[in-house]
């Protein structure tokens, strides 16, 4: 998609309704609207639900499919599908992790993951869906194995960030894992071949990065690129030279690359990276903004600018953006009005 | 200091002029003893206190690691090897834990990897096993006094 030269907008396709509070958090399905695959969206809610949200292929909207409830006795806080889409995880305030396994079109609990002290945050599977990481408000992060037969085998207990730990994310490639915190820093952990898990990085304001709550980070299609957002109501971008990244050649660290600033008012709660290059965020001001890198090359512009922003995007605050997997075509967005939105990217 | 005053009438004054200096040195004086003996002995109640807590908590992971090896004993394929692993490098740590050093630095160190690699092999083995250790000082009080 050719950026330059064009206005663009962001057009509401439609409104999700069905949960009862708010939503916290949306994840589309790998694999699915692309090749004649409908696609299917999950979106987690503070009424203790998970939501299956499929496209239908006669009418183009999407229906509810299936409603994951009676597991979680709190909050579901963040949902993440394996690679395969064959199962679901569900991370809530109940202190546990829910497995989901998809068979037709029911959803049956299939494990639950019991370990953290009270609330959890964020659930991520790696890429090739081996490894599963949570972390929350016990200010731990942990690491489960995935074992045939439903079966999950704690790796390692990573102590390290000194509160709350908001978002735990793999890298798209690589076994490298990212967590970000209310203790205003990320962390980068590693594997040092032995089984044991340790933290090589940590990205403070010393280096550049957040002052305050970090909520959210994405990768790059590429994977040398991170973006992270935070309550100090500004995005920082991070890079790594990427031939590095493989494992067995040593670890290479993160640099700030630069920070975009002076576009939100409010705390930016989440971040999602385009495969197509297009950074999406949604904030507390009830708005959404994408962005895109600046091709100019001009030494004194920014090194990406504000492609458009969507004011009134929800009434409430937006905690969740996503892009769909078929690429710039579709933005879901979730938020504190209990309401799941579908986007389209339209030129005009 | 050039007064003019002789030296003699100096000395006869001397003493009633320092007077509220020579009482605040030594009410310090006298102060700074006795809290040397009440902190010593304030010292020593949360030292036994704090070496309490530390011994019972290595004493209930002891248990649990000598526990988990009776049960590899009997039947050496009940855990997992990762399992196994964590359970002998708990081994490993108990055995370091510097005891009879309370000043040794790596003490916490050591204290906060047994208790997260006790929480792994928990969740792993999905039980819930907890110590909530010796009656708390509310509790410890009313049997006491």
């Amino acid at each position: 998609m050719s950026l330059e030269g064009e206005s663009f907008e962001l057009r509401e396709i439609q409104r999700l309704e069905g949960h009862t509070d708010r939503v916290w958090s949306v994840a589309w399905k790998p694999s699915t609207g692309v090749d004649g695959v409908p696609a299917v969206l999950a979106s987690c809610s503070g009424d203790k639900t998970v939501r299956i949200w499929e496209k239908s292929p006669s009418t183009g909207s999407f229906q509810c499919k299936a409603v994951l409830d009676e597991t979680h006795t709190r909050t579901v806080r963040s949902c993440a599908w394996s690679p395969s889409g064959k199962n679901i995880a569900t991370a809530s305030f109940d202190a546990t992790t829910a497995i989901w396994e998809n068979v037709g079109d029911e959803y049956e609990c299939v494990s639950t993951l019991e370990g953290h002290e009270n609330e959890v945050k964020s659930v991520s599977w790696n890429a090739s869906g081996s490894l599963l990481a949570t972390c929350g408000r016990d200010k731990s992060v942990w690491i489960w194995e995935v074992l045939p037969g439903n079966e999950f085998e704690c790796v390692s207990v990573l102590q390290g960030h000194t509160q709350d730990v908001k978002m735990v994310q793999w890298h798209p490639h690589v076994d490298i894992l990212f967590s970000c915190s209310y203790d205003n820093s990320i962390k980068v952990w590693l594997e040092d071949g032995d089984d044991d898990w340790h933290c090589v990085q940590t990205l403070t304001e010393a280096n550049n990065g957040h002052t305050s709550t970090v909520w959210a980070l994405s990768f790059n299609a590429s994977g040398d690129k991170m973006v992270t957002c935070s309550d100090d109501l500004s995005l920082k971008i991070w890079g790594v030279d990427v031939m590095n990244t493989k494992s067995g050649e040593g670890y290479a660290p993160w640099k700030h690359i630069c920070s975009i600033s002076g576009y939100h008012d409010r705390t930016i709660f989440s971040v999602d990276w385009s495969s197509e290059g297009i950074i999406a965020t949604g904030a507390a001001d009830d708005a959404i903004r994408l962005f895109v890198e600046n091709k100019d090359n001009l030494v004194d512009e920014p090194m990406y600018k504000l492609l458009l922003k969507k004011d009134k995007a929800h009434e409430m605050d937006v905690n969740s953006v996503q892009w769909s997997p078929e690429g710039d075509k579709l933005l879901a967005s979730a938020s504190d009005d209990g309401t799941i939105k579908i986007w389209e990217l339209v030129s005009v | 200091m050039d007064s003019p005053e002789p030296s003699s009438i100096e000395d006869i004054f001397d003493s009633t002029l320092n007077l509220e200096e020579t009482h605040l040195k030594e009410g310090y004086k006298e102060g700074y003893a006795d809290g040397l003996v009440s902190g010593k002995e304030e010292g020593r109640q949360v030292g036994l206190k704090t070496g309490f807590e530390v011994g019972e908590e290595l004493g209930f992971y002891r248990g649990c690691v000598d526990m988990w090896n009776s049960a590899i004993g009997v039947d050496p394929t009940c855990f997992s090897s990762r399992v196994m692993r964590t359970i002998k490098q708990m081994d490993d740590l108990l055995r370091k834990y510097p005891i009879e050093d309370p000043e040794d630095e790596s003490v916490s160190e050591i204290m906060d990897s047994l208790r997260l690699k006790f929480r792994a092999i928990c969740a792993t083995l999905n039980v819930k096993l907890e110590y909530n250790g010796y009656p708390k000082v509310s509790d410890a009080e009313k049997n006491e006094f």
